[in-house]
Formats: C-alpha cells, sequence, structure tokens
C-alpha cells in the first residue's frame, strides 16, 4: 500500500510573521514618524541600520510580497508602465511598487513601501545596476553604489576584500552619514553584529537536525524562518524565535516526530537556487505527497553559515571578511566555491538528489547548474534536475512542467538505489 | 492471464500498448486526445482490448504515463515519461544510450546508462520550438498537410535559414521568406532545420551517446530525423511506430508490477 505522506507542521513558525508584519508595518510608518528609509540590494543594509534607518532588501520585500500574495499585481503594474516581463521579477516588483504610488493606481496596500532618502546599492549582478538605475531614474532617489566583484579564485580574496572594505570605509560610511546627518554608528553595527552572531549560532545547530535521519524539519521551514538572519538582523527577537526552535526540534527528535509523517522522508534533496518565495507551499505539496524532503540549498545557506568568524569588535572589517575573507560567502557562488560548497552539503545532509531550481528571470546562479549537476553525480553518484520557473512571477511557472521533472527525479533515485 | 496495458497521455494523442504475459505486445492504439484527457484515456484502453480480444478482467496492472498520466482514471499506478521512454527504448534497441523524443507539444533528450536507467535529461520548457506543434503551425503557414512536410524537406536545392526559435515569430519569418520568392520546399528544409538545431543543443546538454533513437510523432518525419541526424553526427534509430516508445515502456513496467 502506498505510503501516505504528509508534513508535521512546526508550531514555532507561526511566531514568524507576527515579527515579519511588524517589520514591514515599521517600514511603512517611518516617514510619519520622521525616520529615515533605505532601500538596499546586496549585503550592504546593516550600513543604513546601523544609523537607524529603516530599511528593506530587494529579496526580502520579494519574499513578503509572496508571502501576502500581491506580487503578481505589483508585477503587473510594473509592465503596464514599460517594464520588460523577461527582466528580473525583484526589479520589476520595486518598479511596479514604485509606479503604482507615483501613478495613484491601486494594488495590495501593504505591499506598498515609502520611497527611499537612499538606495544601497550592492551590486552582485547587472540587474541590480539596473535596478538602482531605474530607481533614480524614474524615481530621483539618490543612489549609493558599491561593486562587490564575484571572487573566481581564492587567491584574488585578499586584493577584493580590500577593494569592498575600502568602498565600506570611503564611500558607503560617508554616504550614509551625509543622508543621515550625523556620525556612523560603529557601536550600534558592533550590536547588530552581536545579535546576529547569536542568531546565526542558535540557527546552525537547529541546522544539525537537518541532519538526522529522518529529518526533523525541512528547508521551507527554515525558509520562512530566515529574517532574523536577514532583515531582521540585530533584532533581538530573533533570538529568542531560535531559541524557541532550537528547543522545539530537540523535543521532536526525542520524540521521534519527523518532519515528514508517518515515518519520515524517502527522498533527501539539496535545492539550488533562490527560494522561490511565492510558491512555497506549491513546492512543498509537490515534494511532500512523494516523500520528498529539501534539506539544504546554496541561497539559504549563505546567510552567515559561519557565525563563529563575526567579531562584533571589528564590525566593517568582519563584514568584509564574511564576504571576501575566511567566511567565503562571495566565493560560493563561483564555478569551484559552488561545487566545493554543495559537495559539502551533499556530505553532511546525506542528499539522494539535487533540485536546480533555474529562475527564468534571474540567471546569476543558473548558467552553471547542468555542469553542476554532471560533476556532482560523477563524484557522488546522485542525479539532479533542472526545474525552470521564477521566484515571484507566476507568468514564469508551469505545474506540469515541475511535476514531471520532480517525479523523474525520484524515478531516477530508486533506479540507482535497486 | 497477466496483461499489462501501458497508457502514454500526450497533449496532442493518447497511446495505449498491450503487452502478453510473455512481454509480447498483442495490440497499440494512437488517438487524438482532445480536450478531455480521462475518455481518450478509457477509450484508447478499450480499443486495445478490442483489437487483442480481452476484457478488462483480464488486465494485471494498467500504467500511465505522460502529461495526462493523472487522468488515467483506471491506472494502478504512475510512471514519468522519462522513464518510460528509456524503458521502451531499450526494449526496442537494447543498445540505445540516448532517446529524441519530439511530441506535440513536448521534445526531450533523455541519457540512457546500463540496466536501462535513466542518467540525465533535458526538455524544452513552456516553449512550443521543437515540438509537434511548432511543426503543425509551419505546416499551416506553409499550406501543406502536414504528412507532406517530411518529403518536401527532399525536394529541397537550397535550404533557408529560419532563425527564430518562437513559434509565433516563426510563423511570421515564414510568410515572410515566401514575400522574398523563397520555394516552399527550401522553407520546409529550414524548418527542418531550425527543429534540428533546437534538439542539438539538448543532445550536447545530457550528452551525445550512440546509439541514439528518435521517438515521437515528429520521428514520423522523415526530413526533421534526416536534418537531426546531420546535425548532430549519428544515425537515428526510428521504431516502425515510433509514437508508442513511451506507451510500450509504460507497458513493460506494468508488467513488472503484476
Amino acid at each position: 500500500m502506498d505510503v501516505k505522506y504528509k508534513v508535521n507542521r512546526l508550531q514555532t513558525t507561526n511566531e514568524i510573521r507576527p515579527l515579519v508584519d511588524k517589520h514591514w508595518a515599521d517600514l511603512r510608518t517611518a516617514k510619519e514618524r520622521g525616520e529615515k528609509v533605505a532601500w538596499a540590494s546586496g549585503p550592504t543594509f546593516i550600513f543604513a541600520y546601523a544609523m537607524g534607518m529603516k530599511c528593506h532588501f530587494m529579496a526580502g520585500y520579494s519574499a513578503y510580497c509572496g508571502g501576502i500574495g500581491a506580487g503578481e499585481e505589483v508585477l503587473k503594474v510594473a509592465e503596464m508602465t514599460g517594464d520588460l516581463p523577461e527582466t528580473c521579477s525583484y526589479h520589476r516588483l520595486h518598479m511596479g511598487m514604485g509606479e503604482a504610488v507615483a501613478r495613484g493606481i491601486d494594488i495590495n496596500p501593504q505591499a506598498i513601501l515609502p520611497m527611499p532618502d537612499l538606495m544601497v546599492a550592492g551590486r552582485l549582478c547587472p540587474e541590480m545596476s539596473h535596478y538602482a538605475e531605474g530607481l533614480n531614474r524614474r524615481f530621483g532617489i539618490r543612489i549609493l553604489p558599491i561593486d562587490l566583484p564575484s571572487v573566481y579564485d581564492l587567491k584574488d580574496q585578499p586584493r577584493l576584500r580590500e577593494f569592498v572594505y575600502r568602498q565600506f570605509k570611503e564611500v558607503v560610511i560617508p554616504t550614509v552619514e551625509d543622508v543621515c546627518g550625523k556620525p556612523f554608528d560603529y557601536d550600534r553595527m558592533s550590536e547588530i553584529l552581536t545579535v546576529l552572531k547569536e542568531v546565526a549560532t542558535l540557527r546552525n545547530q537547529c541546522w544539525e537536525f537537518f541532519k538526522t535521519k529522518p529529518a526533523c524539519w525541512t528547508l521551507w521551514d527554515y525558509g520562512v524562518s530566515i529574517a532574523p538572519v536577514f532583515y531582521l538582523m540585530g533584532n533581538p527577537a530573533g533570538v529568542a524565535y531560535y531559541k524557541r526552535l532550537l528547543k522545539e526540534l530537540q523535543e521532536r527528535k526525542e520524540k521521534g516526530i519527523p518532519a515528514i509523517a508517518p515515518d519520515g522522508e524517502k527522498y533527501r534533496l539539496y535545492w539550488d537556487g533562490w527560494l522561490p518565495w511565492a510558491f512555497l507551499g506549491k513546492f512543498m505539496r509537490k515534494f511532500t505527497p512523494n516523500g520528498a524532503v529539501c534539506l539544504c540549498g546554496r541561497y539559504p545557506w549563505e546567510f552567515f553559515p559561519h557565525p563563529e568568524l563575526i567579531d562584533p569588535e571589528h564590525p566593517v572589517e568582519t563584514w568584509a571578511d564574511l564576504y571576501y575573507g575566511e567566511g567565503r560567502l562571495t566565493y560560493n557562488f563561483s564555478p569551484h566555491g559552488t561545487v566545493d560548497l554543495i559537495s559539502e552539503l551533499i556530505e553532511d545532509y546525506s542528499i539522494d538528489g539535487l533540485v536546480m531550481f533555474s529562475s527564468k528571470t534571474c540567471r546569476i546562479m543558473n548558467l552553471s547548474q547542468p555542469e553542476v549537476i554532471d560533476v556532482l553525480d560523477k563524484k557522488y553518484g546522485i542525479p539532479g534536475v533542472i526545474v525552470e520557473g521564477d521566484m515571484i512571477d507566476p507568468a514564469m511557472i508551469s505545474d506540469a512542467q515541475i511535476e514531471t521533472r520532480l517525479e523523474a527525479l525520484y524515478e531516477m533515485i530508486d533506479s540507482r538505489r535497486r | 492471464m497477466a496483461i499489462a496495458i501501458g497508457v502514454d497521455v500526450g497533449s496532442l494523442c493518447t497511446k495505449t500498448v498491450i503487452l502478453d504475459g510473455g512481454n509480447n505486445v498483442l495490440a497499440y492504439d494512437i488517438m487524438r486526445s482532445g480536450h478531455y484527457y480521462k475518455g481518450a484515456a478509457e477509450e484508447s484502453i478499450d480499443n486495445v482490448l478490442k483489437t487483442a480480444g480481452l476484457r478488462k478482467e483480464d488486465i494485471g496492472y494498467i500504467l500511465g504515463t505522460g502529461y495526462g498520466r493523472g487522468a488515467v482514471s483506471s491506472a494502478d499506478g504512475q510512471v514519468t515519461e522519462i522513464t518510460c521512454h528509456a524503458r521502451g527504448a531499450t526494449r526496442l534497441f537494447p543498445g540505445v544510450h540516448t532517446v529524441i523524443d519530439i511530441g506535440g507539444q513536448d521534445s526531450k533528450v533523455i541519457g540512457i546508462g546500463d540496466n536501462a536507467r535513466v542518467t540525465n535529461f533535458v526538455m524544452n520548457d513552456k516553449c512550443a520550438a521543437g515540438t509537434g506543434r511548432f511543426l503543425e503551425v509551419m505546416a499551416l503557414a506553409l499550406s501543406v498537410d502536414i504528412g507532406e512536410m517530411g518529403d518536401l524537406f527532399f525536394a529541397s536545392d537550397k535550404k533557408v535559414e529560419v532563425s527564430s526559435m518562437c513559434t509565433v515569430f516563426a510563423e511570421s519569418e515564414v510568410i515572410s521568406l515566401f514575400a522574398q520568392g523563397h520555394k516552399k520546399a527550401d522553407i520546409a528544409a529550414g524548418i527542418a532545420d531550425s527543429i534540428a538545431r533546437r534538439i542539438v543543443g539538448m543532445v550536447g546538454q545530457v550528452g551525445l551517446k550512440e546509439e541514439v533513437i528518435m521517438s515521437g510523432g515528429v520521428a514520423k518525419n522523415a526530413g526533421v530525423a534526416h536534418a537531426i541526424g546531420e546535425r548532430i553526427g549519428a544515425k537515428l534509430l526510428i521504431a516502425d511506430e515510433p509514437q508508442i516508445v513511451g506507451a510500450l515502456g509504460a507497458a513493460i513496467i506494468a508488467s513488472e508490477r503484476i
């Protein structure tokens, strides 16, 4: 008889929504309180946070819009006002929201944010440049451009670290000081990093429960719990959240409660690429009935997997080091770094198969995916599939295509087990 | 009597194969799926039973495959067309390592390792370029019956280039080529080659390993098959009835589950 798999839902994850909602509500009303507002792309928003600016991060807003079901209508406004539908859906989402406000087009009021006093434009990809350019050209927003080059070879890392560090010191900090009219608050940056270090340490303890067989929770649970190491950075509520989550996971392990009922997962999967923020439920419904569970991924692992390297006493230096030093957060996106990181995850989390999510509107992680599957198949003998879609845009998602690819992956895993 | 049935419900056609206890093909059926996939699947099953002189009570296992596999209401199980094509292809040609399957709205290339196992695959995604639907639209643009398209290819002495991969844009391009005075046969050859160019990229991703089988309705178009063979530099094996390879694989898997 076929096993009927279903998700054992965590209780703690219900507590994230109020934290997230408060963050966005505070952002929406920031200007009414006379607070400065920044928008950010790339790992740069901490500098705005340190100055007490209310700030949102490109992907964070997209995740939020996905969560409140506002993505499609805002993307439609972007298209109506001239954005090409094939361009970055994160970019389109922000342009759509800005244009909706500027032109009085009705959208979900929860999706409306105040236009920023500063765009902290960390550029990891060309689309991030276009995003900043669009904000400047269409809405006259002040832009703080920061180049965050890729690291292809670790021997280049010290030189690139110096390049990025000097931008932080010589461009970013003077600019936020100018916008806010006060000296940079190094102490606040240190406080934020202290909290981040504690949250990420707790989060890593939770990651240990991905390693258990059966797993105690899923990557999707972590996806909805990501805000405390992301845009809720520095908020002590994140510490409390992860303490409760850790306790619940420990209890699950003790009581033998797996993430997937009745007896745990049949397939342990790695997820590559962005998380499909607007479609987490859709994908979950394609994994769970087959006993499949995603346990780790390249993007979710970019949120400070080595908290021991965070040195709050040297805030700017440590921030540069996380991305361009021992933290290797940028190198992990290079061809060799990607294979190294995924290899580590396959071994640590006993992975059976690879789901390479290939966003149609953001190719930054996609270009190497077929090669990565090939290399890792040869190394570990595990199969992988490419699943095309998008983080936000429903026009780029096809149910039947996704189902066929995922089911073919399960069949390939089965055939290799026989 | 342990008979096994495989039903491949595709976007354009539903294909059904029935096997006896010794895995011999007793009958097969190909019919248009229409808009009621459940009905098409059951009708196709009735057709093969009738041809084979069998009754529903004789069925040991029915396996559904294809995009409409969920619509086979009498199925005992489902398996994707990826696995089924690999099984069907290796039954027909035991030395096969690559499957090129071009169906109505879908094209895929499947790599096969030992024991008929799928090693990797690529599929087109939400785009009809290089599929049977693409050919149908092009046949309409050329004002020829789709069955004549393959022969037209061989009547060409100067293939023109149809560069667009988009079905709609390619249709406009064909109309424009007509306006420029190009011959129908030369345009047909260009269309076949445009499909071949699309497929060769997919073959490259999977990695060409001979032998290579071509399946699906488009394999019946000799012009396209020839163009693909030329582009990939390998001889294509084509079954007498290339449309039933997936259903055959499904029937083989069904027979193993009885």
